[in-house]
């Protein structure tokens, strides 16, 4: 898997904004940069009993233990496929400290506009925010902190 | 030496910690499926842990009892916050690092409650 891109200087010109992008399927999407803390190589991951799809575990980092979120199982039916080298953006979603898979993390990029997101946004629709797009391609912007805390309404004890 | 006593024992493909001090002992399986919790099924159930649910007796079959051991409070661990809501148990009530590898510390009252509960919900429905 490639390296994600770095920032390129010191922070983004006069009205751009920094997203982290990051492939799932075909498509791209990107999240606010400001909540990723670190992009850390996933180590041997515990999976939880009574576990929904989307959380395939927890690992641990830095002396804390974190959960594991799928983006792809969160947007769609299929998930990341992990392995030795599957990386993760760990994140601070809301109230939320986590570690992000997805199909490829590729880093961050300067966005200077976005625009309303299509009115048919697929599997993603009740997240997106906004489109944007750079040399890449396009990407939708989501809401990751919505994104989460719909997954754990939808999941859990009743 | 401080620090949480925990057994450890293997449940289908998987390991788990259980506080000791809420298994009152292992013994042998008694011939009747006691029935699957959110841990899922043994592969052998060669021995079960038993604990107090309740007042009563209740037993959990496993695969094999590995053995005790202490764990450094600093090596135990709550369980995310974002993943607590999400799972479908309430028995998980943190991990251990155990070899620095988070193992899932299973409250067993809690796990076997939630079985019971299970149960008798099936039961009521006619599911029995």
């Amino acid at each position: 898997m490639a390296e994600p891109r770095r920032a390129p200087g010191p922070g983004p010109a006069h009205g751009e904004q920094w997203l982290f992008c990051v492939r799932v399927g075909g498509s791209r999407y990107a999240f606010d940069a400001g909540l990723v803390t670190e992009v850390v190589r996933v180590g041997p991951l515990t999976r939880l009993p009574a576990a929904p799809p989307f959380l395939p575990g927890v690992f641990a980092h830095r002396g804390e233990v974190l959960a594991v979120l799928d983006l792809a199982r969160l947007l769609g039916p299929r998930p990341v496929a992990m392995g030795a080298s599957t990386r993760a953006a760990v994140v601070r979603a809301g109230p939320w400290h986590l570690a992000l898979v997805a199909d490829a993390v590729e880093g961050l990029s300067a966005v200077s506009s976005v625009e309303p997101p299509p009115a048919e946004g697929g599997e993603a629709a009740p997240w997106l925010t906004a489109v944007a797009e750079d040399e890449a391609g396009p990407m939708g912007v989501l809401d990751l902190p919505g994104l989460v805390a719909s997954a754990r309404a939808r999941s859990g004890v009743p | 030496m401080s620090g949480v006593a925990v057994i450890l024992f293997q449940l289908g493909a998987r390991v788990y910690a259980a506080p000791a001090a809420g298994v009152l002992r292992v013994a042998l399986p008694r011939g009747v499926a006691a029935g699957e919790t959110s841990l899922g099924r043994p592969f052998l159930a060669a021995r079960t842990l038993v604990a107090d649910v309740g007042g009563e007796e209740a037993a959990l079959e496993v695969d094999q009892v590995l053995g005790l051991r202490t764990v450094a409070p600093g090596d135990l661990h709550p369980l995310p916050p974002v993943a607590e809501g999400m799972l479908g148990s309430r028995a998980l009530s943190g991990t251990a690092l155990l070899d620095g590898i988070p193992t899932p510390v299973v409250d067993l009252p809690v796990l076997l409650e939630e079985r019971r509960r299970a149960r008798t919900g099936g039961e009521r429905s006619g599911d029995a």
